[in-house]
């Protein structure tokens, strides 16, 4: 069963169609990368999936269970046990690292949270790090901070808007392979977002490439490679 | 529970500002339940025609005068690289928060003390005067974040083909044109609007007309046709440039700005420091000095008598100013939120008709609304205060915080929701301290601008519960010019003690070891 199924979605903003009657299902431990170009409203199938906009008309279903539809949200962001990275990491600047990761630890009133963080700094080469602020870290830090503040949660899904958009290409290459590294290691589905094709092609079991709110095609990367598609074509050649 | 506090704030917002302002627009066009345009009829006579002509020629000559001069200081201020001007800029704000009447007070007393300029002072050319130096800094702020947001790519592609001149009349110039028309019309509304500085100096201007009609022939028809047509001139300019004030975007406390560039002043800087040091005495200096030297000329205890007269105003003016920055800052965050947040722009515009309502029409709506048998509780206390500062500054406090709110990314506020945080969670623990520079600064802005609000409350207070700048209004007709001067001058005071602890405040509060970038 999909862990993520989309069903005849449409979403605009105000007169602007975004989303165009898109159907996807999304397989449980894979890794899915949404390819298209700015604008193509990739991001916006993240944030409805994540629960953070309402859809114009379809479904969503999370494991088999409706949880949006047409503009109403069945069930809130908080209880659909989504991890989300956004692209400008979204990470709190007046808390520090131990504070960013323990805020959703502290809300879910775990216990052992303390031991919790250290275990996941410890991961993820942070342990120095723990008392400093974001503007204090690497921009390389920072991504990794906000995975762990994901992953710390335990969601059953992580969602990633263009992670690594703002890094130079040659710490792309280098933080890209870490994360691969370091998430491989988690039993967790991921549904990443991003424009360069290279990215989708060295991460994702499965590639979906969308333009101007309508799916192009599906498949694995070989799939995508071989795909005959006149726009995916055109734009894996750029 | 969010929708429950927008929809709370909506309404008593719409209750307690909105629908007395609209009572009173409506009953305008009726007499006896007939509809009628009797009212208006009287605003056609010749004296009242030729009051509002004067008015708008007053407000024009201020607008324009503003402009230019803030605009001048706005221009060497943000493209010059001339020393001290980090100091200019902030010292020049300084006439902005001092209550209107105060500097008035202040020219009078320098032209009692040198002699001739009586005549001037209490004239028309007086208004102007006072009005420009008042309403310059205004003008300086829209003028100088529209500068400091244009970016150098602009003028550097230019230089590839032209002069500092051309560039500065065919680049710079119409890219800032909106901010220097929309400075122009907001300190024309500004103006026109304005009661207790030609009041001070017993000019005869609209404003102070419908307060006659109002307060002495008890002419409620005449003032309220007046007021109609004071709102109408008012809000229609706003409404002509509501893209740009309704965002306001240079209210704010920390803008963003793109690298600027600075053109190099040689020799005339020494030229251009002489100017910026003669203005700043005639908006700063001088009349603080005055002011002093008046309050203690030849009689050190006039000092002692004035505040044992303002002791109880002074308690008062703290108490409910205190109390309306509250309420400010209250229906400033909600009002911001949804703007900002949930994307309602529509907001802006009514707050900023609102803020195009001059005090005393504000005054006159509360009144006719609020007494009324039912409710009378509200209009015989001091609550009927508060009100008055609600409406008259919500505008500010909303820009203020709202503009503040546009720099913080709302994924911070979704990451912290996707974890479960409540929405008062997310605005305590992620929002709130991030904004917490911005919600401080617009509460002592909000605080300073209740203390010298004089236009309303002067209209709507009931008694025992009179304020600084009333006080000093009304004494001053029957008490020697020293007596006024050293009332204005604690006033002041603690206006410049609470502008220390703004500028302090903000400083404490934006030196910590995060940074949102």
């Amino acid at each position: 069963m999909a862990i993520v199924s989309l069903q005849n979605i449409s979403k605009s903003f105000g007169k602007t169609p975004i989303i165009n009657n898109i159907s996807l299902d999304i397989e449980e431990g894979k890794f899915t990368c949404l390819l298209g170009s700015s604008g193509s409203g990739k991001t916006t199938i993240l944030r409805l999936i994540a629960g953070l906009e309402k859809s114009d008309s379809g479904k969503i279903l999370l494991n088999g269970k409706l949880v949006n539809e047409k503009n109403k949200i069945l069930l809130p962001s908080s209880k659909r046990e989504i991890g989300f990275i956004f692209q400008d990491l979204a990470l709190w600047p007046h808390l520090t690292v131990y504070e960013n990761i323990a805020f959703g630890l502290n809300i879910k009133k775990e216990e052992n949270v303390t031991i919790k963080i250290s275990a996941i700094l410890d991961f993820f080469g942070l342990e120095e790090h723990r008392n400093k602020y974001p503007n204090q870290l690497s921009g390389g830090q920072q991504q990794l901070v906000a995975i762990a503040r994901s992953l710390v949660l335990k969601p059953k899904m992580l969602l990633m808007d263009e992670p690594l958009a703002n890094l130079d290409v040659k710490l792309k290459t280098k933080i890209r392979n870490h994360i691969k590294n370091l998430i491989d290691q988690f039993p967790i589905t991921i549904i990443y977002v991003t424009h360069d094709h290279y990215e989708a092609f060295k991460l994702a079991d499965e590639i979906i490439v969308i333009n101007n709110g309508k799916i192009e095609d599906t498949g694995s990367p070989e799939d995508i490679q071989k795909s005959e598609n006149t726009f995916v074509k055109e734009f894996i050649e750029i | 529970m969010k929708k429950t506090i927008y929809i709370i704030t909506i309404f008593a917002f719409l209750f307690l500002v909105i629908f007395p302002l609209l009572t009173m627009v409506v009953s305008s066009f009726f007499k006896n339940g007939n509809f009628t345009l009797e009212h208006y009829l009287y605003v056609l006579n010749k004296g009242t025609l030729f009051l509002l002509l004067k008015s708008i020629g007053l407000a024009f000559a201020v607008a324009l005068i503003a402009t230019l001069i803030g605009g001048f200081f706005a221009f060497t201020l943000t493209k010059t690289n001339l020393p001290m001007k980090n100091i200019f800029k902030l010292i020049f704000l300084i006439p902005l928060f001092i209550s209107p009447y105060i500097i008035a007070v202040s020219w009078v007393d320098f032209f009692i003390m040198f002699g001739n300029g009586k005549l001037f002072i209490y004239s028309p050319f007086g208004v102007i005067f006072i009005l420009s130096l008042i309403f310059s800094p205004l003008s300086m702020i829209i003028i100088s974040s529209s500068l400091a947001n244009l970016s150098a790519r602009f003028e550097e592609a230019g230089l590839m083909m032209t002069t500092n001149f051309k560039i500065i009349t065919k680049i710079v110039l119409p890219l800032i044109k909106p901010a220097i028309i929309s400075s122009f019309i907001l300190v024309f509304v500004l103006s026109i609007s304005e009661f207790s500085v030609p009041a001070f100096l017993s000019v005869n201007v609209f404003t102070t007309e419908i307060f006659t009609q109002f307060s002495a022939f008890y002419n409620y028809d005449l003032a309220v046709a007046n007021s109609i047509v004071l709102i109408f001139i008012c809000v229609s300019l706003l409404l002509a440039e509501r893209y740009y004030l309704a965002d306001a975007p240079f209210l704010s406390m920390s803008l963003k700005s793109h690298k600027v560039k600075l053109i190099e002043l040689k020799r005339s800087k020494y030229f251009l420091i002489f100017i910026h040091f003669s203005y700043l005495s005639l908006s700063v200096i001088i009349p603080v000095l005055v002011l002093s030297i008046q309050s203690f000329q030849g009689n050190e205890a006039i000092f002692g008598k004035a505040f044992s007269l303002l002791s109880v105003n002074i308690i008062n003016s703290v108490f409910y100013s205190f109390t309306g920055a509250i309420f400010l800052l209250f229906f400033g965050f909600v009002f911001a939120y949804i703007s900002e947040r949930e994307k309602i722009k529509s907001i802006n515009l009514v707050l900023l008709i609102t803020f195009g309502i001059p005090s005393t029409v504000l005054g006159i709506g509360l009144i006719k609304f609020f007494n009324t048998p039912i409710l009378n509780f509200i209009y015989s206390g001091y609550w009927i205060i508060v009100i008055g500062y609600l409406g008259r500054f919500i505008f500010i406090a909303e820009k203020l915080i709202s503009n503040t709110i546009k720099q913080i990314p709302l994924s911070f506020e979704e990451s912290a929701k996707l974890m479960g945080a409540s929405f008062f969670l997310r605005i305590k623990k992620v929002l709130f301290p991030l904004i917490s520079d911005g919600l401080f600064g617009a509460f002592l802005i909000s605080f300073i601008f209740c203390l010298g609000e004089l236009g309303t409350t002067i209209l709507v207070y009931p008694p025992g519960t009179s304020v600084m700048p009333i006080k000093v209004y009304t004494i001053m007709a029957n008490a020697p010019q020293s007596l006024t001067s050293a009332m204005s001058l604690i006033v002041l005071l603690i206006t410049l003690i609470a502008l220390i602890f703004l500028f302090t405040g903000h400083k404490i509060l934006t030196k910590q070891k995060w940074s949102l970038d």
